[in-house]
């Protein structure tokens, strides 16, 4: 049996990569583990349920958000630019992490993951948050709300939430410009 | 590959997971979900395509006639029987501890109970006390309430997040296997791979093992999955395989919770609220495979009395064999079904009884010198009855009438309840055993090796940071899930829970044996256990290292003028009072300098106590809590002790002088080391739709001296969320309907999100540690439980109804509220 091909060119953390044959039909995250190396996404449940295996896209009016790679095919992401959790933090020229993105520090310093398995989706989510109140900020007595609907969908199973919620709660309420007053 | 090829190549799984790894042609299956056939790819792309039309499609197997399902005799059956002294320090009439559990034989599988006979056997003479009980319970004193109930809780996926996985590649020129496996039990894996090889047509001359961190919750503890990995391994003509589960085949071939029948029947005295009596019979499915159902049932049977006294109680357990997937240690290990069932009544009795719930609790809390249900009692400070007081004390819990009041006449539709449960559980398996070796380079950078295995609780940040107690200064660089201890070589044999007093007098001749090599990452063991070696093999480097490097910096008269015990670390320094600090750096290079001991590698065993032998490190009796000792010296040392060391590392592997094993007795005692942890929950049920809200939940712990608060905090929170999926939420069908049929995901198991769990307004306490000197205590699984009963025992606080299965669905709630 042959497998049809369909050439795939996606900007991931910057990079270019392809046009590439893709086997059509195959889920993003599968081009991401399989062809690329890129292994950060999660497979959770494969069904778009748990949101471990999000990336970041990066839209043309500089907005940004979620999809979902286990349950969408990688020929919607041809011309497109995306992010994975390989390319959050910053690296100097030889590749080696030179600082955590303020999301990343923040799980770190607040012990907000145990396994790890579900954190790339949720540094994700948090991240496309926060960029989304950059340009939107919100009152700062519903920063709490603002958080808990953003990460809703994701699922972890080891820490109950509390430290992954309030650690992106601190983000937000010590980044200047992502708050205002009000309710 | 088929059974066929398995048998031709006498490839089988270790015995401790049973017959048919793959089901044989023509052979009805043992249980729903049994594997078949594995199908190996070499092409993704093909192989992600070929699933597609594979998955979910029944014709893939040709089915035979219709056999039914098997009909197998129960895994295991015991009853525990105590019938105390007058007062609960008196000598016991009859106990486990005293006389020993009652077994059971089987007739048409269902357990046969020994003949009573008071002067018989010890079964016999228990099944006399038992019926004595029975036979009380049944024409109860006027003064008693007598209740009986049954619970029952689900079946369920202890959903890790990452699905079991197994990567595997056989050398076949070098007879080679290499794998890289996610498991909490790294050594089981070891040993059973090289077992099944042995015993197959396919030679193996090395076996290299990489385990992973990882997370399992018990279902990647002595799991059949890295065994699949093997085989797929050895017919991968060459490659690397990757066998690894999607959600699907997770929820259809992962280990399962067990489900949980309970039948309780409890007496309390009316008047005093006094418990008289108590009464069990508990049945447990343990699916398709044994794994460790047996053990399991009996530590729920064995903990139902949860923190309670009982002068007489009868607790029989069965575990069953069915066509339910196979089960395993998911968390709670059973003692979270039977002891939440016990919270469940216990409230029941108290609002029988017009008592405050958690007062009923304290009239009957076990205190420190009380016996427990097998007559033993449990070892050390007893704490439950301060968490109680504590709870008791909660403003949730002190304004509860009141708030319910105010809430239900301002949130018309909406019922308010407060919930409270407690448990005491045991932490460790009773034959923990493992190896660390820590290491000073020269420039005092700290090295830790563990046998542990990170499953995300943290011990590898815990073990890391248990260094500083000797060491100052938490470790550097950090090695957890070891394998391979060349330094430290350490012989096993037999079986530590079973093994005969004399079987072990013998074997501890031998100056490299223990009963238990290394074990799982389970049973909330890294905080106590872990920490016990790790900490005593850096003692041992600041003993024989650090200390004689700083006598020697501080000058002559030093050692007759400051000893170890006054010594403090301040800053990564080293201080004695009157003295100059020592920063660590300078302590090493010191310590290297002069030949002293550098490194330690320990073996520690415990059965509810630690082994403890004597080593002569560097012409010193050295005494140690563990039972196998090897040391490093350092660059400097003389020939002579250069010599001495003859491990691939340099270390010295030192022959104990004289060796102190945990009697075999503690192996039927079931003392324990415990835990404590009382919650309180406040919710809202919503009339209309039967949805439960949590508004708030508060948890108090005591877990002795905290290694690091935010990883107790972090297990308590996710516990607690675990608990409320229990509690609410999750459930599996057990048979035809269940994960079995490869259609189950997380569509329909709903695992609580954080609108589920109160993220917001969730809080917890740890109680001030009993000393500066006590130990962590394991509390991770156990602080769970909980809060299942606080939220049904809330439930029936809201809305006057009691439920006694799990979960407690919207639907369920709306049947009792129409």
């Amino acid at each position: 049996m042959t497998i049809p091909i369909r050439p795939l060119t996606v900007t991931i953390n910057g990079r270019q990569h392809g046009p590439m044959d893709v086997p059509e039909g195959l889920m993003m995250i599968d081009v991401l583990h399989e062809m690329l190396g890129l292994t950060g996404s999660r497979l959770g449940c494969g069904i778009g349920i748990c949101h471990a295996c999000v990336v970041i896209w990066d839209r043309d009016d500089q907005t940004s958000e979620e999809v979902r790679t286990c349950i969408t095919g990688a020929g919607f992401f041809d011309g497109k630019r995306i992010r994975t959790i390989e390319g959050t933090a910053q690296t100097d020229e030889r590749g080696e992490i030179v600082a955590l993105s303020p999301v990343q520090q923040a799980f770190l310093d607040q012990f907000s993951f145990q396994c790890g398995y579900c954190t790339p989706g949720f540094v994700n989510a948090a991240t496309v948050l926060v960029e989304r109140l950059k340009r939107a900020p919100v009152p700062r007595g519903e920063v709490q709300a603002t958080v808990a609907a953003a990460l809703e969908t994701h699922i972890c199973r080891c820490t109950g939430y509390v430290r992954y919620y309030q650690a992106v709660r601190d983000v937000i309420l010590t980044t200047p410009g992502l708050t205002r007053d009000g309710t | 590959m088929t059974a066929a090829d398995l048998a031709r190549d006498r490839l089988a799984f270790p015995d401790f997971y049973g017959e048919d790894m793959l089901l044989p042609q023509g052979k009805t299956p043992a249980y729903l979900g049994q594997a078949v056939a594995i199908l190996i790819y070499h092409e993704f792309a093909r192989f992600r395509f070929a699933r597609e039309k594979l998955q979910f499609n029944d014709a893939v197997i040709r089915y035979g006639a219709v056999t039914g399902p098997l009909r197998r005799d129960p895994w295991g059956a015991a009853r525990f029987v105590r019938v105390g002294g007058r007062t609960p320090y008196d000598d016991d009439v009859f106990s486990c501890l005293k006389q020993g559990p009652v077994s059971a034989t089987f007739d048409n599988h269902e357990p046969v109970w020994p003949k009573p006979a008071r002067d018989g056997g010890i079964d016999a003479q228990g099944m006399y006390y038992a019926n004595s009980i029975t036979d009380e319970l049944a024409h109860p004193p006027a003064e008693w309430l007598v209740l009986t109930r049954d619970y029952a809780t689900q079946s369920g996926d202890t959903t890790a997040l990452e699905p079991d996985n197994a990567n595997g590649w056989y050398d076949a020129d070098k007879q080679d296997l290499h794998l890289v496996v996610p498991t909490q039990s790294p050594q089981e894996v070891a040993e059973g791979a090289a077992t099944m090889l042995e015993r197959s047509r396919i030679g193996l001359k090395r076996l290299f093992l990489h385990p992973c961190f990882t997370v399992g919750y018990g279902s990647k503890d002595h799991c059949p999955m890295p065994y699949y990995g093997v085989i797929a391994a050895l017919y991968g003509d060459g490659r690397p395989v990757r066998l690894a589960n999607d959600r699907f085949d997770q929820f259809q071939a992962g280990l399962k919770r067990h489900q949980f029948g309970m039948r309780y029947t409890m007496a309390v005295e009316r008047n005093t609220g006094q418990m008289q009596s108590f009464q069990a019979n508990i049945v447990a499915n343990g699916g398709g495979r044994a794994n460790c159902s047996v053990a399991l049932t009996m530590v729920g049977a064995t903990s139902a009395e949860s923190v309670y006294y009982f002068p007489k109680s009868d607790v029989a357990a069965t575990a069953i064999a069915s066509r339910a997937l196979d089960c395993g240690s998911a968390r709670g290990y059973g003692a979270l079904e039977s002891m939440t069932a016990t919270e469940l009544m216990v409230d029941e009795i108290a609002d029988a009884l017009g008592i405050d719930a958690i007062d009923l609790r304290l009239r009957n809390v076990l205190k420190t010198g009380m016996k427990n249900a097998q007559g033993a009692v449990p070892l050390g400070v007893q704490r439950a009855e301060a968490v109680l007081q504590q709870a008791r004390a909660h403003p949730l819990w002190t304004g509860r009438a009141a708030r319910k009041q105010a809430y239900d006449a301002a949130h018309p539709g909406k019922y308010y309840g407060v919930g409270f449960g407690s448990i005491q559980r045991r932490f460790g398996t009773g034959a923990e055993a493992s190896l660390a070796k820590v290491e000073l380079a020269l420039d005092g950078r700290v090295t830790l090796s563990h046998s542990g295995t990170e499953i995300g609780t943290g011990a590898s940040s815990s073990q890391a940071v248990a260094c500083a107690r000797w060491l100052g200064r938490p470790a550097d660089a950090l090695d957890m899930a070891v394998t391979d201890w060349p330094d430290l070589p350490v012989q096993t044999s037999g079986d530590p829970h079973t093994m005969s007093q004399a079987d072990q007098n013998r074997l501890a001749q031998n100056p490299r044996w223990s009963p238990a090599y290394a074990s799982a990452s389970s049973a909330s063991n890294s905080a106590y256990y872990f920490t016990h070696v790790t900490q005593e093999a850096a003692r041992v480097v600041y003993l024989y290292g650090l200390w004689p490097a700083a006598l020697a910096i501080w000058g002559s008269g030093s050692a007759q003028e400051v000893k170890p015990e006054d010594a403090q670390w301040r800053n990564e320094s080293l201080t004695v009072e009157g003295r100059e600090p020592l920063p660590l750096a300078r302590l090493a290079h010191e310590a290297h300098a002069r030949g002293l001991v550098v490194g330690a590698a320990v073996h520690g065993f415990n059965r509810w106590q630690w082994a403890e032998a004597d080593f002569v490190v560097d012409g010193v009796l050295v005494h140690a809590l563990v039972d196998g000792l090897s040391v490093r010296f350092g660059n400097g040392a003389g020939a002579a002790k250069q010599a001495l060391s003859s491990t691939p590392n340099r270390y010295q592997v030192l022959d104990r002088r004289a060796v102190s094993f945990p009697p075999t007795q503690n192996n039927n005692v079931m003392i324990g080391y415990n835990t404590a942890v009382g919650t309180l929950t406040e919710l809202a049920v919503d009339a209309a739709s039967g949805k439960v809200a949590l508004l708030r939940h508060h948890t108090i712990v005591e877990c002795g001296n905290m290694l690091v608060p935010q990883l107790v905090s972090g297990q308590i929170q996710g516990a607690t969320a675990t608990g409320i999926g229990l509690a609410l939420h999750e459930w599996l069908p057990l048979y035809e309907d269940g994960p079995g049929n490869g259609t189950w995901n997380f569509n329909r198991y709903h695992v609580p999100r954080g609108s589920d769990v109160a993220v917001w307004d969730q809080t917890a306490e740890v109680l001030p540690p009993l000393s500066k000197n006590e130990p962590p205590k394991g509390m991770a699984e156990v602080a769970g439980i909980p809060i299942m009963a606080a939220i049904v025992n809330a439930i029936a606080h809201a809305t006057g109804h009691r439920f006694r299965t799990l979960p407690v669905t919207p639907d369920r709630i709306l049947e009792v509220l129409a």
